[in-house]
């Protein structure tokens, strides 16, 4: 059965390989970042040798951040790899612990697991000192790469049934809020402080007291032990580890039992209140009542805003530390109203078949209007307070807190901006979107990336291009009392970016007229 | 006989070298309740979308009611109700938002949208998940609710995409009394699908369409011609029967 098992994995993978160009980029691309991070994680570890017990705290940091991903990372690819569902199997006369060799032996199996292993062995360079210091670090990358994989197994088949249903596959897919917020900060900030020398090993101090304790830090202990003199503490370290994922595994086998006799579960939870808002305010109310639901109840919607939140506050976090910081908090507000442009310039394709609906009962130009008007209120209603509130924030992280009201009028013309293009966009250069297993957020439909790549990346130039009178504007003034040209710019912001959102909404619903149907065809496509 | 509801002719639609549908005639008298059948890739659902403007046709012209639905797609949308093949709708809006949405976008009133929304969910046998969002609703409750959009405004005329597909034996009794309840008043349903028992027990008018043409049309007595509408449908599309030799170890008397 584990033959059988990893046979399966790897023609899932080969399958990927031969899937579509998209697929197969991935992949390429997955397992090239699997090799490079086996490399660096490798080479970081290798360099801790001689740093004492810095070096075990710092190694339990790694080992930890390993535990985590593992923890999280199959939780949201888990419609990607098929073997992580038990409901697969479940139709076929397997026992649960040929089943259960099977599916780990299915876990080790791919460039993840490999790089895990491959990264982590960077200690026998780096921590573990001596032979029988060597000795113990094999056997203790071995148990850690073992927690990791019996870990995932316990929390996806675990949480196999609410995965599987509507609201388990929404909170997954919000984790991606946080994981892009740790990504953007790592990268942003880590190389800073490592480059001004405030981020060291000895950084890492104290860390040690809780994290060893935890399995990848008795992981790590045990090799300090051996390496220090003390293979007794060492093995017992080990062990202990060794029972911890014996015990994770017996979980997990008797909630692989339970999962491959339980029926799938599915949410029963009811909306509160029955009608729909803002709908007696004619078509365009109703419009942008059903836009407003949908940024509230679609997970892909609240990933969006809350990347946007993240990017205004990446661009801007840099800067705002620094003399620079008025610039950072004006391409801050551009960012904002950019990126709502940008991942709104294809709702027509992410409205689905629904948008059949739509089109049979949107008749002529004036109903396509109050059409993309509702659509912008709905998401101006969230852009607008969004965008104010992170550059009022960064402002305040700057200490001009005045400043705020600059990077809003800025923001307020971006989102308006943005908000016209994202309207054409829609119309010209609509496309479907496609859900694919194991990716939460769904995307351009095979054959449309270069549509999907040209609409985002034209959107994010010309909200760029379309805010520079405002930004001049901002820039020129800037010596005139505050009390004078603060509010003149906000409401001159706001004006100019209403006025964009207008031509927006008239450009795109004369498009739309001589495109219905085929914008309706696009959509319904749309598999989402 | 009075102006047909539903006037198709010469309907051509091509999608590359493939014709999917290849010069349809049809009509369709006012208070018919007509099935179009036909094996799988027919072209069913590519005439179902160019009759509600949904697919922009190659050539031909389309008539519901007398409004051409290619000349003045407004007119003739605000006169129709479609229920889609995909069983896929703002998923994210509950069973009773979805059918106000609709309403509303049809230019109702917002209450006079909710209460006719209310009553049809009753009908349909879904008040007591009306709250639920659509995207925790099953197959056959999905096509139930897209029932309800596509007569919440009271059509003339109303297209159904196998609209019985999924759906549970109880709730497909209340959409077929539905269905006659609304042609007994002079309204119109054209509706394709597969099951030709029930399109032999409903329907009034029937066409069979194979490979993008009308091979047979009229009275469902007249296009059965004395057989059960299936081995008419047989007869008339052939049979693709060719397993015998391959598959013969299936069965329990084979080893």
């Amino acid at each position: 059965m584990a033959r059988l098992l990893v046979q399966l994995k790897l023609r899932l993978l080969r399958n990927a390989l031969l899937a579509s160009t998209g697929a197969r980029v991935a992949f390429v691309l997955s397992t090239t970042l699997a090799a490079l991070v086996a490399g660096g994680v490798f080479y970081l570890l290798s360099i801790l040798r001689g740093d004492g017990i810095a070096a075990a705290d710092l190694t339990t940091v790694i080992f930890t951040i390993f535990g985590l991903a593992w923890l999280i990372l199959p939780v949201i690819v888990f419609g990607l790899d098929s073997t992580l569902d038990p409901a697969t199997l479940a139709l076929y006369p397997l026992r649960t612990r040929q089943l259960a060799v099977g599916l780990l032996a299915a876990s080790a199996t791919g460039a993840w697991p490999a790089a895990t292993l491959l990264g982590l062995l960077g200690v026998t360079i780096g921590l573990a000192h001596g032979a029988l210091g060597v000795l113990i670090a094999l056997l203790a990358v071995v148990l850690q790469v073992l927690f990791c994989i019996t870990l995932a197994r316990f929390v996806t088949t675990g949480m196999a049934g609410v995965l599987r249903s509507r609201r388990g596959k929404d909170l997954a897919a919000l984790l991606i809020i946080p994981l892009f917020a740790v990504y953007e900060g790592f990268i942003q900030i880590v190389p800073k402080l490592a480059g001004e020398g405030a981020l060291t090993a000895v950084s890492f101090g104290g860390v040690d007291h809780w994290l060893r304790w935890t399995p990848p830090g008795l992981a790590v202990h045990a090799i300090w032990d051996a390496s220090s003199g003390h293979p007794g503490t060492a093995l017992l370290r080990l062990a202990l580890l060794a029972g911890i994922i014996f015990v994770l595994g017996l979980l997990w086998i008797l909630s692989l039992r339970r999962a491959l006799v339980t029926t799938d579960t599915s949410t029963q939870s009811a909306v509160r209140g029955s009608a729909l808002p803002f709908a007696r305010y004619g078509l365009r109310g109703t419009v942008a009542a059903r836009f407003w639901l949908y940024q509230r109840r679609e997970p892909y919607s609240l990933i969006y805003w809350g990347i946007t939140a993240v990017i205004m506050a990446v661009v801007a976090i840099r800067a705002v530390l620094t003399p620079d910081w008025f610039g950072g908090l004006l391409a801050s507000g551009v960012a904002g109203g950019a990126f709502v442009g940008a991942f709104h310039s294809n709702a027509i394709g992410w409205s689905g078949p629904g948008f059949g609906l739509e089109a049979t009962s949107l008749n002529g130009r004036r109903a396509l209007r109050a059409y993309f008007s509702g659509q912008n209120i709905a998401l101006g209603a969230i852009a607008v307070p969004l965008v104010t509130a992170v550059c009022f924030g960064l402002a305040a992280v700057a200490k001009h807190p005045m400043d705020g009201f600059a990077a809003m009028a800025v923001g307020l013309a971006a989102i308006g901006a943005g908000l016209a293009l994202a309207n054409l966009f829609s119309v010209a250069s609509a496309y479907p979107m496609e859900k694919r297993g194991g990716t939460p957020i769904p995307r351009a439909a095979s054959g449309h990336n270069g549509a999907a790549a040209g609409s985002q990346l034209l959107t994010l130039l010309g909200v760029g291009v379309a805010v520079t009178p405002v930004i001049l504007a901002v820039v020129l003034t800037r010596s005139d009392p505050a009390a004078i040209w603060l509010p003149v710019l906000v409401l001159g912001g706001a004006a100019y970016g209403l006025a964009l959102a207008w031509a927006g909404v008239r450009g795109a619903a004369n498009l739309a007229e001589q495109k219905l149907p085929e914008l309706a065809q696009i959509a319904i496509k749309s598999a989402l | 006989m009075g102006e047909p509801a539903i006037a198709v002719t010469g309907l051509h639609k091509s999608f590359g070298p493939k014709e999917a549908v290849a010069g349809i005639d049809l009509e369709i008298a006012a208070g018919s309740l007509a099935g179009l059948v036909g094996p799988n890739g027919a072209g069913k659902t590519t005439s179902l979308s160019m009759m509600t403007g949904l697919l922009r046709p190659d050539g031909g012209r389309i008539l519901i009611n007398g409004l051409d639905m290619w000349s003045d797609p407004p007119a003739a949308k605000a006169i129709i109700g479609v229920v889609p093949a995909e069983a896929r709708v703002f998923e994210r809006l509950s069973g009773e938002e979805l059918l106000e949405y609709a309403g509303r976008l049809r230019g109702m009133a917002a209450a006079e949208a909710r209460s006719r929304a209310k009553q049809l969910l009753d009908v349909l046998d879904l008040t007591e998940d009306s709250r639920r969002l659509v995207a925790d609703y099953s197959t056959g409750m999905r096509k139930k609710a897209m029932l309800g959009c596509a007569l919440i405004h009271n059509p003339s005329v109303l297209f159904l995409d196998e609209p019985l597909e999924g759906v549970d034996p109880v709730s497909a009794d209340v959409i077929r009394r539905l269905l006659s309840r609304f042609v007994g008043s002079g309204s119109t349903v054209l509706f394709s699908s597969h099951v030709m028992e029930l399109v032999e027990q409903i329907c009034d008018h029937v066409s069979i369409i194979d490979k993008g043409r009308i091979v047979a049309t009229g009275t469902t007595d007249e296009v059965r011609g004395g057989k059960t509408l299936q081995q008419a449908f047989i007869d008339l599309v052939g049979s693709r029967a060719n397993d015998e030799e391959v598959l013969s170890w299936l069965g329990s008397s084979s080893s």
